[in-house]
């Protein structure tokens, strides 16, 4: 580790840029099946949480990034970033909406730690939300597979496509059983029990999650992440600046990001999400640490699937053995490496742009210790998040840790 | 759909649109038949968008050349089975109208 050590204090290394991002204060809006208010009101709260957190005044903030899918399909609007800053008191700052389909959150955090990291900016908002409740299934099954390539997207092929193909390799090439597949929602739907910003408190059992309808075979109901409404925030300064007198403060170790090919089918190995493994090797190596040093991780369980795949890619565990890590228990809250102890996409819920913020949302309570004892980690140091667009077309990998 | 981009430099394959090799980049990419390929992996689609039938039956296939596609599935058929992309056809109907391409079949 001495050698890592010594790579972060150089100035121009890994850490390119000279100042370490911290994260001031965080918050979000309970994730629900439908939230009647509007997206900016969900937008606001969320923001307004993670400033009052943050013990930071509005007008002090000098960058604002909002994360969002597809405002314009769910809810027939735009500017949302431009709407924000004059709803919260901040007229004046730089303002941006970012979209990268299902990870737009974590890229506006990634947005915006790069403007405080690099400058010049002092003080930056992400924000993040999507409101789905305004469509059917239907539609909004089509809003999301319009991301796909046109070669699938004549197929008729949606995001469920794609998670039951690999999860029926998975399952044919490496063992598991569909049983195995159930233990990844039952895990994270009983973290979800203590999250009351989760949109199940739900406990569930493994027959449950087999006896659901099928929505994409192998993959059931309870395989899948519901649609849902909700925003999170976090506030970002540079620990130079602001923080060394500060409690409580998070910092941003790394947030890197890569992207994938466009046809799913295209990748020379159908079960790989290479974006996750470019983007993880990056943070890891930005970080100065590796998988080993993580005591917690928020992983993009949008299907059950994914999260087995991307622990994989992540070196959290070996090529087609996380299945075994989650039988035995190992990726529970009391576990070696808790994965999800918010309750994942799966029970937490996934509103598109909300996610990315709010996995490190649930990553900096657990670092602070901000979470009942249900579901909390214990004295955990680092943790990851990983927030995936598509089905690995973009992927943006976060570690972040208590500073030493 | 019944055939692939080979790259003339280096052979790799592709079924999906594009202006480069996704191995070495070069742009000297040509029509090749693609020919026969194995299933690699088989869904079913419970839910799917309108204009799309459902039940979709989708499978995942590998061909010669490293070109993988995912597209529906004609008949029954198992993971390990010998498919062809054939029969040209209506897959899915828009307000813009009909999108068309070929469906997975088992090779006897």
């Amino acid at each position: 580790m001495s050698e890592h050590d010594h790579a972060r204090d150089e100035p121009g290394g890994s850490r390119a840029g000279g100042r370490r991002p911290v994260i001031r204060g965080v918050g979000m809006t309970a994730f629900t099946g439908a939230d009647g208010r509007p997206l900016g009101e969900l937008l606001r709260i969320a923001a307004g949480r993670a400033l009052r957190d943050a013990d930071v005044s509005p007008e002090t903030v000098d960058s604002v990034h909002v994360g969002n899918m597809a405002a314009e399909a769910f809810n027939e609007r735009s500017g949302l970033a431009n709407a924000l800053v004059g709803e919260l008191g901040m007229v004046g700052a730089r303002a941006h909406r970012i979209e990268n389909t299902s990870a737009s959150g974590a890229s506006a955090f990634q947005d915006a730690v790069m403007a405080v990291r690099d400058g010049p900016h002092d003080a930056a908002l992400a924000v993040g939300g999507e409101q789905m409740s305004t469509v059917d299934t239907s539609t909004s099954t089509e809003i999301i597979s319009r991301i796909t390539h046109e070669g699938e997207y004549a197929q008729g092929i949606t995001l469920p496509s794609f998670a039951g193909l690999a999860a029926d390799r998975y399952l044919g090439v490496y063992g598991a059983t569909r049983a195995d597949l159930a233990r990844v929602a039952v895990k994270n739907h009983s973290n979800a029990l203590s999250n009351e910003y989760a949109q199940f408190n739900k406990r569930i059992t493994v027959s449950d999650v087999v006896e659901s309808p099928p929505v994409a075979t192998p993959l059931r109901l309870y395989d899948c992440c519901p649609t849902g409404d909700g925003a999170a925030a976090v506030v970002i300064t540079s620990k130079d600046a602001s923080a060394s007198d500060i409690d409580d403060v998070v910092e941003v170790a790394a947030c890197e990001s890569a992207t994938g090919t466009h046809a799913v089918a295209d990748r020379a190995d159908p079960l790989a999400i290479e974006s996750v493994r470019v983007a993880g090797t990056r943070a890891y190596e930005t970080a100065g640490v590796g998988p080993g040093a993580l005591d917690v991780a928020c992983l993009h369980d949008a299907f059950t699937v994914l999260e087995w795949l991307e622990m994989e890619e992540l070196g959290l565990a070996p090529d087609g053995e996380a299945w075994k890590r989650t039988r035995d228990g190992e990726t529970a809250i009391d576990g070696g490496m808790p994965i999800n102890p918010g309750g994942g996409l799966k029970a937490r819920g996934h509103p598109l742009g909300a996610t990315g913020l709010s996995q490190i949302v649930e990553l900096v309570w657990q670092l602070r210790g901000d979470v009942p004892d249900e579901r909390a980690v214990p004295g955990p140091e680092r943790g990851l998040a990983v927030n995936v667009a598509g089905f690995g077309n973009n992927s943006v990998c976060t570690l972040l840790e208590v500073p030493a | 759909m019944t055939d692939v981009l080979e790259c003339a430099d280096c052979g790799r394959r592709s079924f999906y649109s594009k202006r480069r090799c996704l191995d070495c980049g070069s742009d000297d990419l040509v029509d090749a038949p693609a020919g026969d390929g194995e299933l690699l992996a088989t869904t079913t689609v419970h839910i799917t968008p309108e204009g799309v039938r459902e039940p979709n039956a989708l499978g995942l296939a590998a061909f010669p050349g490293g070109a993988n596609v995912v597209a529906q599935l004609a008949d029954a058929a198992a993971v390990g089975d010998t498919v062809r992309l054939t029969g040209e056809r209506d897959l899915r109907t828009t307000d813009d109208g009909a999108l068309r391409g070929c469906r997975l079949v088992p090779v006897e």
